[in-house]
Parts: C-alpha cells; structure tokens; sequence
C-alpha cells in the first residue's frame, strides 16, 4: 500500500481535501475479540488451518483479514466535502497483518484518512478516497491496518 | 508447499468455495454484517442487484482460505483486494492464484489472486504477500 497512488494531477478540491484531512485520527474504537466470532468466521469460509479453527491449538489467532469487519462509527471526518460525486462505491480493502489477533484481545484502532486521488477512465474521473484504521491490542503492540477504498463517481 | 519448492509462475490449486446462504448467514454474524442485502435475495433484487451478494470481505477472507491450503504453516503478511463485481449468494464461483514474485532472503512470495463468478466475470482481484516458515 503506497500512501499515495494517484497517477494525475489532482483537482484543486482533492489537494486541499489532501492537506486538510490526510493523516489526523478523526475517530477512535475500541472491540473485544470474541472467540466465537474468530471461529464463527473461520468456519463459514471453510478454513481447514488448525491454528484458526481450534481454540487448544498454541498458536490459535484470527483469520487474518478479521480487522476488515471492525469498523469506526464515523466513516470520514465530520465536515468532510462532498468531493468526486455523489455515487459511491466499494473499492476494497487491504489488510496488513502485523500481529496475531487471540481471543479477548482488546483491540483499540484509530480511524484516518490515508489518501485521496483521482484516476480518470472511460466513464469520467473517479475519486479515491483511503480510510485507515490502524488496530493495537492491549499491549500497544500494532496488530492490524485496514485500508479501505471508497470510489465516488460523478 | 514448502518455499523451496515455489517457482515464479506457480498456480495455486483452484477451489469453488461454498457461498450458500448459510455460509454468508454465518459470516455475516461474525462480521457484524447482517443486512438483507447480504442474507435476502427478494430484498437484493428490489434493490436492482442480481441478488443477494456475497460480501467483498467474505471473498477476501475466501482468498485467504485458499492460501492457508497451498502453503500450510505459512503466514499472511497482507492481502489487497479490489471489490470489481457482484457475486451472488448461492452460486459456484471459482478462487485462483498464481506466484508473481519470489524473495528468497526474506522467504516471502507475492501472489496474485482471483474470484471469477459463476457467469464468468471477475468479482474480486487481490495480492498477498506470504511469508514461508524457516
């Protein structure tokens, strides 16, 4: 995950939304792993890996995208603009696993924006808009980042 | 697999991993995820979708699955993944990889990653890096 992707000029509207909002918490979570859920997720995806599946096994941690599920209350910054449209749409996500998650871990994430570019195509500009969520346990050790992509359209 | 034996180009086995309804049901519970739109193909198509869609952090965590089966032991350093296209609850789509990177000092390998649904179109594409145990 490169910080800034974008392969054009941006918009005067996307800079200044670039140095006003990149990189500042505008929100903190905290969640309780449960275990249940840890197996629960497991299992519907058919995973076979003991160390997911069996809670007596000495390395038993969360699938490792289970931070992808655990989201801020607020999406974007408060007074965040209305930048690229009214459209939007779901463009991913991308995890870094950096620690196992155990049961009862008590994670705390902060919520920023990571980046915001445009890419222009066939159906007109599309603008990108990064939320990270950057996850701790209890021990501030960093376990976990999320980075999800929204696109807006015109 | 054991990292010796990866060689750029490499595919992963395929797998058709199962998105019935009581999968997603499950999953959507775990992942605090549980809106019609993911679980009630009635209220999906009301809403103009083909059907009640898979969620794209569901397809992501399919991925990682087919992973674990080809490189037991190994752990998952990452996983990128752009949501491209619906994928629709209840049909047999298919998960692919192939290695497109192989780093020999850090026993890491990159691999590029496929869903492909049912009727042929791409519903997910993603990356991961693996780290291999020493």
């Amino acid at each position: 995950m490169s910080d800034t992707e974008g392969t054009e000029p941006a918009s005067t509207e996307v800079q200044e939304a670039k140095a006003k909002y990149v990189g500042f918490v505008f929100d903190t979570a905290t969640f309780t792993v449960e275990q249940d859920k840890m197996l629960a997720w497991a299992e519907s995806v058919g995973e076979t890996d003991p160390r997911f599946t069996d809670p007596s096994h000495p390395d038993f941690q969360a699938h490792p995208t289970f931070t992808a599920s655990l989201v801020s209350r607020r999406v974007l910054p408060e007074d965040f603009p209305k930048i690229g449209g009214p459209r939007g749409i779901d463009g991913g996500k991308a995890v870094v696993i950096q620690q196992p998650i155990r049961p009862g871990d008590q994670l705390k994430a902060s919520a920023t924006i990571a980046d915001i570019y445009e890419k222009t195509g066939r159906s007109g500009t599309m603008t990108f808009i990064v939320q990270r969520m950057s996850f701790v346990n209890q021990n501030d050790e960093p376990v976990s980042m999320v980075d999800w992509k929204m696109i807006r359209n015109p | 697999m054991r990292f010796e034996e990866v060689e750029l180009g490499d595919e992963l086995p395929a797998e058709h991993p199962d998105i019935s309804m009581e999968r997603v049901v499950e999953f959507t519970k775990a992942a605090h995820m549980n809106f019609p739109r993911f679980t009630d193909h009635e209220f999906a198509r009301k809403e103009g979708l083909p059907g009640a869609l898979v969620p794209g952090i569901m397809s992501q965590a399919l991925l990682a699955t087919m992973i674990h089966r080809w490189a037991p032991g190994c752990q998952i350093l990452s996983l990128d993944t752009v949501f491209r296209g619906h994928v629709v609850v209840g049909t047999t789509p298919t998960i692919s990889g192939a290695v497109t990177d192989v780093d020999d000092d850090e026993r890491v390998v990159e691999v590029d990653l496929t869903l492909t649904a049912e009727d042929g179109r791409t519903g997910v594409m993603g990356t991961a890096k693996v780290a291999f145990p020493s």
